[in-house]
């Protein structure tokens, strides 16, 4: 009888840990154990000095004296990230910020970074008294390729570098009092690095935008329409070599509107993505907007 | 209202828009009794310009605290003086729409008793009380004129602590119910117990003291609606062309942004702080029952229902069977009081903009908009503490170096708000659609917003959502005519404008790049900004 116990708490242990990992994404190792969730844009932080963030393999030490700054606004509606806020400890002459932005979602699209650089580079040539002091470059800074605009006005001098992970613009903006401090702050983004581990589990999935069309899709489960109207939703998944979906990042929604879209995507099936005659976890971007009465 | 009150209304308005004498304290102009009806008064407008220096005093304080600071010694001199700019019908419009907005703007005024509907619960006896500085369809006057409400004709009311007598006209949330729901709804502030118009009637007011105690309540300021009528006639799509046009300077600073909708027929609403309403009708609707307790045809129905306290039939503002304008102006006199609010409202032209000279003269002769340096502009600053004496530190016979100055602090000031990102989210123009209103079609404008919601983090956070404007969310709040505001901010906490410039940093706010670049500049490119909005 006891044993027979022992067998059945491990059953529904084992269930629930697996549950739990197929609800929130983590990666569940034999015995149940869950070793990390799933990282997310936002989920990066300030760690003893350095910024690092593995959903966009990013480890960026801070510059000497300085420390996090406000935090910004939760993720927008156009997939829009403010990853970090970095700030002098003494004066407030300098800043820095990391942001994100999801290339699926973006208000204007553009088919890749160095296009969105220039677009970048044109609307700060258009603001009154800014000036462009340096056109956009191609930098390499561990082994990404990053474009670097700089530019100034009123006294303020700005370094934008911009460089594409998992389909998302990442950008490091400086901004300094002086252009001497902007050097020193653009020095230290030389000093970016990787955030894997080197015993880093399963590849990143492949980036593919606009999978989640019919034609793709075996099975599609409608979300319960809840909360406000008219809310653009955006929403990431990750499918897996089956064609299931692994992993639901809502990225902006009301709680009840996240746990509805989580709920039906969870219920999606794909025509699993091949590539080179073998089949790859990708990762796609979908949108939603609720126009009907709530239930 | 009574087609009786409101003829005797239109009658009046010589004596109270032209003769009018501004009155300290509660600034309405006690009406000769014209057929019988005595209780009909309106709000005179003060056309004595004011000079203010340094504010109205500031408000008691939000019900949350900033995440800037506010201990540094201001650089805002107050308010421009001058001439107010605003109050008039938009320019060139037909002889109807000009009677229309003549008739419009004396119902605006009226005061309201509970013979015309106050009650049971309000906030204030008229729209003119409210939206009055620096005229009428402004925003809070310098003397707070519900204190006075709150006992007219016997009232009982006890002014709550954080309605003051020179401190911003407030309208009051609470954020949660008892049970911890949301909450989120307007709680008025006054009750009609006690009026010698209300006999019977007992109910009481609600427990303001405890929600202060248990932060609990909320507060919203009057927003102006200098130039409405443009903003209604902009557009969806013009509104989602100058967002997008702001996309990459928003980008790089932190700013994101989205609109709120309507949850009737998706299109974008722009009215209130939260841009919560979609027409000025709406807006008009909501705020005669909510803030006066009258009962329209949009609004049919009274928020307190105690049986003791009815005294009209509803609704109690409805279609005029009769032109109560005597042929003035049949469309006012036919229609409904927010009707007559909406028209008013859209054909009120937007605030004019000291120029760049005017606006360095006037500092020159009132208080000091800017200063060739910024040690003189700190010390003008400071010597502005009392609100009404003249505080540049120029003499007569230096006006002409000062106001050189101040005219390229006013421009650099303008240079400053676009290079800093001021302007991705107040942008600067907006352009109008097909208008019915004369001239207004295809006008470009300068309201100084996006119209869009943005996260204001938690230090302006009000925890209350309004559709899809959650707890943090404000909408861009239009800039036009901010230089003879009187008070900032959603709730009035601050007189000052650089106090509220620092109050837009917060945890979680978009606006923390934009007030980190504000931070950084130099004193006098800080003080440049400051003169250029108390230029607009």
């Amino acid at each position: 009888m006891r044993r027979l116990l022992l067998l059945v708490s491990v059953v529904v242990a084992t269930s629930l840990a697996n549950w739990l990992g197929w609800r929130y994404g983590a990666v569940i190792w034999p015995y149940g154990t869950v070793v990390s969730p799933m990282p997310v844009p936002e989920d990066g932080k300030v760690l003893g000095g350095i910024y690092v963030n593995d959903y966009f393999d990013l480890s960026y030490p801070l510059p000497q004296g300085w420390t996090e700054g406000l935090a910004g606004p939760d993720p927008s509606d156009a997939g829009y990230y403010v990853l970090s806020s970095l700030v002098p400890q003494s004066e407030q002459n300098a800043a820095i910020m990391i942001v994100a932005q999801d290339m699926f979602f973006a208000s204007k699209s553009h088919g890749n970074i160095a296009e969105m650089v220039h677009d970048f580079r044109q609307a700060m040539s258009e603001v009154d008294g800014m000036m462009i002091d340096r056109e956009p470059t191609e930098v390499k800074v561990a082994d990404r390729l990053f474009y670097r605009v700089d530019f100034s006005g009123v006294g303020l001098y700005r370094a934008t570098f911009t460089t594409e992970s998992r389909c998302h613009a990442v950008s490091f903006n400086l901004t300094a009092r002086d252009p001497e401090l902007l050097a020193d702050l653009a020095l230290s983004v030389d000093k970016l690095s990787s955030a894997r581990k080197q015993d880093a589990g399963s590849p990143v999935p492949y980036c593919i935008e606009n999978y989640a069309v019919p034609e793709n899709l075996l099975r599609r489960v409608e979300p319960t329409p809840v909360g406000p109207k008219f809310m653009p939703i955006p929403v990431r998944i990750i499918v897996d070599t089956e064609g299931s979906v692994k992993h639901v990042h809502v990225i902006r929604a009301t709680p009840e509107q996240r746990k509805s879209i989580e709920d039906a995507l969870r219920q999606w099936k794909f025509k699993p993505y091949g590539l080179n005659g073998r089949a790859v976890e990708i990762e796609t971007g979908l949108m939603f907007r609720f126009t009907v009465a709530e239930k | 209202m009574t087609q009786l009150a409101r003829r005797w209304s239109l009658t009046s308005i010589g004596t109270v828009m032209l003769g009018a004498t501004a009155l300290s304290g509660p600034a309405f102009a006690q009406a000769q009794d014209r057929g019988g009806f005595d209780l009909h008064r309106h709000f005179a407008q003060n056309f004595t310009p004011d000079h203010r220096g340094g504010g109205g005093g500031g408000g008691s304080g939000g019900g949350s605290t900033g995440g800037g600071s506010t201990t540094q010694q201001s650089i805002d001199p107050g308010p421009r003086g001058g001439d107010r700019g605003a109050g008039g019908a938009y320019p060139g419009l037909s002889q109807g729409e000009l009677a229309f907005f003549t008739a419009s703007t004396d119902v605006f005024n009226e005061v309201d008793a509970v013979a015309n509907g106050l009650g049971p619960r309000f906030n204030m006896t008229g729209c003119g009380g409210c939206h009055a500085h620096p005229a009428v369809g402004g925003s809070s006057p310098p003397t707070n004129p519900q204190v006075a409400a709150a006992t007219e004709m016997g009232g009982k009311n006890t002014v709550p602590s954080f309605i003051t007598a020179n401190g911003p006209i407030r309208e009051a949330r609470f954020v949660r119910n008892p049970d911890g729901t949301p909450d989120g709804g307007v709680h008025a502030l006054f009750v009609i117990t006690g009026r010698s118009d209300a006999p019977g009637c007992n109910i009481t007011q609600p427990n303001f003291a405890a929600a202060v105690a248990a932060n609990n309540v909320i507060f919203r300021i009057p927003t102006p609606v200098f130039g409405a009528g443009l903003v209604e006639a902009v557009p969806d799509s013009g509104l989602q062309a100058t967002f997008t046009a702001s996309a990459q300077q928003r980008r790089s600073l932190g700013i994101s942004g989205s609109f709120n909708h309507s949850g009737n027929d998706g299109t974008i609403t722009r009215f209130g702080w939260k841009a919560q309403n979609k027409s000025l009708l709406i807006f008009a609707g909501e705020a005669y029952n909510v803030e006066q307790g009258v009962t329209n045809d949009a609004f049919p129905n009274e928020r307190e229902n105690d049986p003791n306290c009815q005294f009209n039939n509803l609704p109690e503002s409805t279609t005029n069977l009769t032109d109560t304008t005597n042929g003035a102006s049949p469309a006012a006199g036919f229609s409904q009081d927010i009707i007559d609010f909406a028209a008013f409202m859209r054909m009120l032209a937007p605030p004019t903009p000291a120029s760049s000279s005017t606006a360095a003269a006037q500092s020159a002769s009132g208080t000091q908009v800017a200063a060739a340096t910024a040690d003189t502009a700190i010390a003008a600053a400071a010597s502005s503490t009392s609100s009404t004496s003249p505080t540049s530190t120029s003499t007569n016979s230096s006006t002409s170096t000062t106001s050189t100055s101040s005219t390229a602090s006013v421009s650099r000031g303008q240079q400053v708000f676009k290079n800093i990102g001021c302007q991705a989210c107040h942008a600067v123009n907006q352009t109008t659609g097909k208008a019915a209103m004369t001239g207004a079609s295809n006008m470009t404008f300068q309201p100084y917003s996006d119209f869009a919601l943005h996260d204001m983090g938690t230090g302006l956070a009000d925890n209350v959502s309004q559709g899809n404007a959650n707890g943090r969310q404000f909408r861009s709040a239009p800039l036009w005519g901010v230089g003879q505001r009187l008070f900032f901010l959603h709730d009035g906490r601050t007189s000052k404008i650089d106090v509220a410039i620092q109050q837009h940093a917060s945890q979680g706010s978009e606006a923390n790049g934009v007030i980190s670049n504000y931070n950084q500049l130099g004193l006098t490119d800080r003080q440049s900004l400051v003169a250029f909005l108390r230029s607009l």
